[in-house]
C-alpha cells in the first residue's frame, strides 16, 4: 500500500535534504463545509486526521519482508481486486477469531443426543434464515454551519464549598490598607519627629542659654570689675577726703588753741591782782591774832555774860515766883466769902501762872524787861 | 461577620508589657487609677504606657492637670525598683517641658525626691539628678531646690557618685549657686569642687569650673575661693586642649579676679602668657573671657607693664565678629592705656 513513489533525486552535498514535495502531514476531511467566511476569519488551529485511524497508514510490521505484491501486467485493475478479495480474507479471519474467542465451548453432544437451539425467552422469537428487511430511508437535513466553539467548561471535580460574602466585605486590600498604613507610619514617624525635634529643641535652648549666659557672665564680670574699680577709687577718695578734713580740723583745732591761748593769757593777766583783791576782801588773809581773838575770846566772852546773865534772870524769876506764891496765898486767903471771884480769880491766877512759868521760861536778857513788863501788866490785868 | 481583629494572634507589634490606652481623652484619667491600683503589674503596665505618652507636650499639660504628680509621688517610694525607676523616669520626661517643670516646682515634687538621692538603684538616682538639673535651670526650681536644702547633700554625692551623676550634680549646682552661695560654701563645696578640676574627664572639668564661676559672681565666693588656693589650679588648666574647658575655667578667673587678692594670686601664678595665647587664638569661644580677665589684671601696675608689650593682640581683636569681643577690646585697651 504505500504508493510508489518517483525515487529521491540524490540531494547534492551541501543540502541535508531535499524534496520533491515536502512532507506534509495531511488535514483531515472536514466535516463540515467551507464556510465562506471562515477562511479569512479564522485559519483556526489546522485540524489534523488522526493518523492511527488513517486508513491511508500502513498497520502492522514494517519490518518484515513482505512478499512483493504480484507484479503482473497490467496488475492495475487486478491489484484492486486482489486488494479487496484479500481484504475479504482478512476480515472473515478477524471475524472468525473474534467470534471464537467470544463464545465459551459448549461441550460436545453426548452419543445419541444432539444439541439443539431452544428459545429460553419470555418472549418466542422466530428465527429463520430470511432477514426481515425493511426499508428505510434517511436523509440528512441541510448541512447546517458550523455552530461556534461553545466555552470550554471543564467538568466539575472537587468538593462543593460555598462561602456568603455580605455587603461590604469584599475590599480591595491594596487600596483599603493606604489610609491605615499612612496613619501608622504617619503617627510613627510623627512621634519619632516629636523626639527628635524635642532634642533638637533642647539642644538649641542649650546653645542659646550657654551663649547667653557667656554673654551675660563677660558682662557681669565687666560690672563687677567696674565696681571694683569704683570701690577703689571711692575708697581712695574717702580716704583722702578723711585725710584733709582730719588735716583741716587739726589746722582750726590749733588756730582756736593758740587764739585760745592768747586771749587767755590777755584775760588772766590781771586776775592775780584781782583774785588777791577779792581774797583780801572776802577775809582770807587774817591777822592770826584777831582770828584768834574773834574766834575764840569773843564766844567765850559771850558765853560768859551769858551765864551770869542767866544767872540774873534766875534770880528774878526766884523772885518772881515767890512774890506769886505770896500773892496766891493772899488771895486764897481773901477769896473764900465771894465764890464767883474765887472762880474767876483761879481762873485767872492759873492764866498768869500760866504766863509766869512762861515768861520765866525765856531766859533771854533782851526779852526780860518785856516778860517783866507782862508779869506786872498780868497781875494788873488780874487785879482789874 | 467580620470583625476587626482578622486573626486569633495578636499582631507582633503589640507590647505586652504596656498597659491597653484607652480611646483618646479617656487614655489618661484610666492610666491615672490603674496607677493607683494595688496590683504590681498593673501598676507598672501603666507607668511604662506613660512613659510613650509624656513625649507629647499636650499630654503633659492633661496629665498635671489631672493630677498625675500626686500619684507618681506616691508611687516614688513604692518597694519594687521598677516602679520606681519607671517613675523617676516618667518625672523626667515631663521636666523636659515647660509646662512640666512648672508643675512640678507647684507641686513640691522636688521634696519628695530628696528620698531617692541614696536609692540603691543607678538608673533611679540618674533620672532624680536629671529633674534636679532639669528644674534648676529655671529660677524657681533653682529657689526650691535651695529651699529644700538640697546643696549639702549635692556636695556629698559629688565625692561619691559615679561619673554620669557627677556631670548633673554639677550641672545642678551651678544653677543653684548662681541664686545663692552661702549654704554650699558652708558644705565645703570649693574644696570639692577644686579636687573636681583636676578629674580625667572633660565634662566633669568644665562643669566644674563653671560652677567655680558660678561661685566666684558672689563675694563671699571670691573670698573663699582665694583662700582655698584655687585661683593656680585654674590657670593650669587654662592650658588644657579641650575647649569648654578652657572657656569655664577663664570664666572663673575673670570672677575671681575681681578681688585685690585674687588678682595678685593669679599674677603669682603667671596668667598671663596662657591668657595672651588664648586671645591670640580666632576662633576661641574663651577669648571675650580672656579679654575680661587680661582686663582685670591690667589694673595691676605690674600687668599693665606687662600688657603694653602685647597691645597688638588686642588689635587684632577688635576684628572679631562678635560685638562683645569688640567692646571688650575696646575696654581693655583703655585701661592699658590709663595713666593716673
Amino acid at each position: 500500500m504505500v504508493p510508489i513513489r518517483a525515487p529521491e533525486l540524490t540531494a547534492p552535498a551541501d543540502v541535508p535534504y531535499s524534496f520533491c514535495s515536502q512532507p506534509r502531514s495531511l488535514p483531515s476531511r472536514p466535516k463540515y463545509r467551507e464556510q465562506s467566511n471562515a477562511a479569512e476569519t479564522e485559519k483556526g488551529p489546522v485540524r489534523y486526521g488522526n493518523i492511527m485511524i488513517d486508513p491511508r497508514v500502513v498497520r502492522g510490521n514494517v519490518l518484515s519482508v513482505r512478499p512483493p505484491p504480484p507484479q503482473v501486467l497490467g496488475t492495475e485493475p487486478h491489484t484492486l481486486e486482489v486488494k479487496r478479495q484479500r481484504r475479504a480474507q482478512r476480515q472473515v479471519l478477524a471475524r472468525k477469531f473474534a467470534h471464537e474467542q467470544i463464545q465459551p465451548g459448549t461441550p460436545e453432544p453426548v452419543e445419541g443426543r444432539e444439541h439443539v437451539h431452544v428459545q429460553t425467552e419470555l418472549y418466542l422469537e422466530e428465527i429463520s434464515d430470511r432477514i426481515i428487511e425493511v426499508d428505510g430511508e434517511c436523509q440528512t437535513d441541510d448541512f447546517l454551519d458550523r455552530p461556534p466553539t461553545p466555552l470550554f467548561i471543564p467538568a466539575k471535580s472537587g468538593k462543593d464549598v460555598a462561602t456568603q460574602i455580605e455587603e461590604g466585605e469584599l475590599f480591595d486590600f491594596d487600596i483599603e490598607v493606604k489610609p491605615i498604613l499612612e496613619v501608622l507610619v504617619g503617627k510613627t514617624v510623627e512621634q519619632a519627629l516629636l523626639e527628635v525635634m524635642e532634642e533638637e529643641e533642647l539642644a538649641q535652648l542649650w546653645s542659646h542659654q550657654r551663649a547667653f549666659a557667656e554673654l551675660r557672665n563677660a558682662e557681669f564680670a565687666e560690672l563687677q570689675r567696674l565696681e571694683e574699680q569704683d570701690r577703689r577709687i571711692r575708697e581712695e577718695k574717702e580716704r583722702r577726703r578723711l585725710e584733709h578734713l582730719e588735716k583741716l580740723r587739726k589746722q582750726k583745732e590749733t588756730a582756736e588753741k593758740i587764739a585760745a591761748r592768747a586771749f587767755a593769757q590777755r584775760y588772766l593777766a590781771d586776775l592775780i591782782p584781782s583774785v588777791f583783791n577779792n581774797l583780801h576782801d572776802s577775809g582770807f588773809f587774817y591777822d592770826p591774832i584777831e582770828r584768834d581773838i574773834e574766834t575764840e575770846f569773843l564766844p567765850w566772852l559771850m558765853s560768859e555774860v551769858e551765864e551770869t546773865l542767866q544767872k540774873k534772870v534766875l534770880g528774878r524769876t526766884m523772885l518772881d515766883s515767890l512774890i506769886r506764891m505770896v500773892v496766891e496765898k493772899r488771895l486764897d486767903e481773901f477769896s473764900h466769902p465771894p465764890p464767883s471771884a474765887q472762880t474767876k480769880a483761879p481762873a485767872e491766877e492759873p492764866r498768869a501762872a500760866d504766863a509766869a512759868p512762861k515768861m520765866s521760861g525765856e531766859a533771854d536778857a533782851a526779852d526780860q524787861p518785856v516778860a517783866e513788863k507782862e508779869e506786872t501788866d498780868q497781875p494788873v490785868a488780874e487785879k482789874e | 461577620m467580620a470583625k476587626p481583629r482578622i486573626s486569633a494572634y495578636l499582631p507582633p507589634d503589640i507590647d505586652p508589657t504596656k498597659a491597653a490606652l484607652a480611646f483618646g481623652r479617656r487614655a489618661l484619667p484610666k492610666l491615672n487609677e490603674e496607677l493607683q491600683s494595688l496590683e504590681l503589674l498593673t501598676q507598672q503596665r501603666a507607668l511604662m504606657a506613660l512613659c510613650d505618652l509624656v513625649h507629647d507636650p499636650e499630654k503633659v499639660y492633661q496629665a498635671i492637670a489631672l493630677g498625675f504628680l500626686d500619684s507618681l509621688k506616691n508611687l516614688l517610694v513604692h518597694e519594687d525598683q521598677t516602679v520606681r525607676q519607671k517613675t523617676t523616669e516618667v518625672l523626667s520626661l515631663m521636666a523636659l517641658h515647660s509646662i512640666g517643670r512648672e508643675g512640678l516646682i507647684r507641686s513640691g515634687v522636688i521634696s519628695a525626691l530628696t528620698g531617692l538621692l541614696d536609692d540603691p538603684v543607678d538608673l533611679c538616682r540618674k533620672n532624680t539628678h536629671q529633674i534636679f538639673d532639669m528644674l534648676a535651670k529655671l529660677p524657681e526650681g533653682a529657689g526650691g531646690v535651695l529651699q529644700a536644702g538640697l546643696i549639702p547633700p549635692l556636695v556629698l554625692k559629688l565625692k561619691t557618685e559615679l561619673d554620669e551623676i557627677q556631670e548633673l550634680i554639677l550641672g545642678t549646682l551651678s544653677n543653684c549657686l548662681r541664686v545663692e552661695v552661702s549654704e554650699a560654701l558652708a558644705a565645703g563645696a570649693v574644696t570639692v569642687l577644686k579636687e573636681k578640676l583636676s578629674h580625667p574627664s572633660t565634662v566633669i572639668r568644665s562643669k566644674a569650673a563653671w560652677a567655680l564661676l558660678e561661685i566666684s559672681s558672689h563675694a563671699e565666693g571670691k573670698i573663699e575661693v582665694c583662700k582655698e588656693e584655687v585661683i593656680p589650679v585654674l590657670v593650669s588648666l587654662l592650658e588644657d586642649t579641650q575647649p569648654e574647658v578652657q572657656v569655664s575655667s577663664t570664666g572663673a578667673l575673670m570672677f575671681a579676679l575681681v578681688t585685690p587678692q585674687g588678682r595678685s594670686s593669679a599674677m603669682g601664678a603667671e596668667a598671663i602668657p596662657p591668657l595672651l595665647t588664648l586671645v591670640a587664638e580666632e576662633t576661641s569661644k574663651a577669648r571675650l573671657n580672656a579679654i575680661k580677665t587680661l582686663t582685670l589684671l591690667a589694673e595691676l601696675p605690674e600687668g599693665r607693664q606687662t600688657l603694653l608689650e602685647h597691645r597688638d593682640a588686642f588689635q587684632r581683636c577688635l576684628d572679631d565678629p562678635s560685638e562683645a569681643v569688640q567692646r571688650a577690646a575696646e575696654i581693655a585697651l583703655t585701661v592699658i592705656d590709663w595713666k593716673p
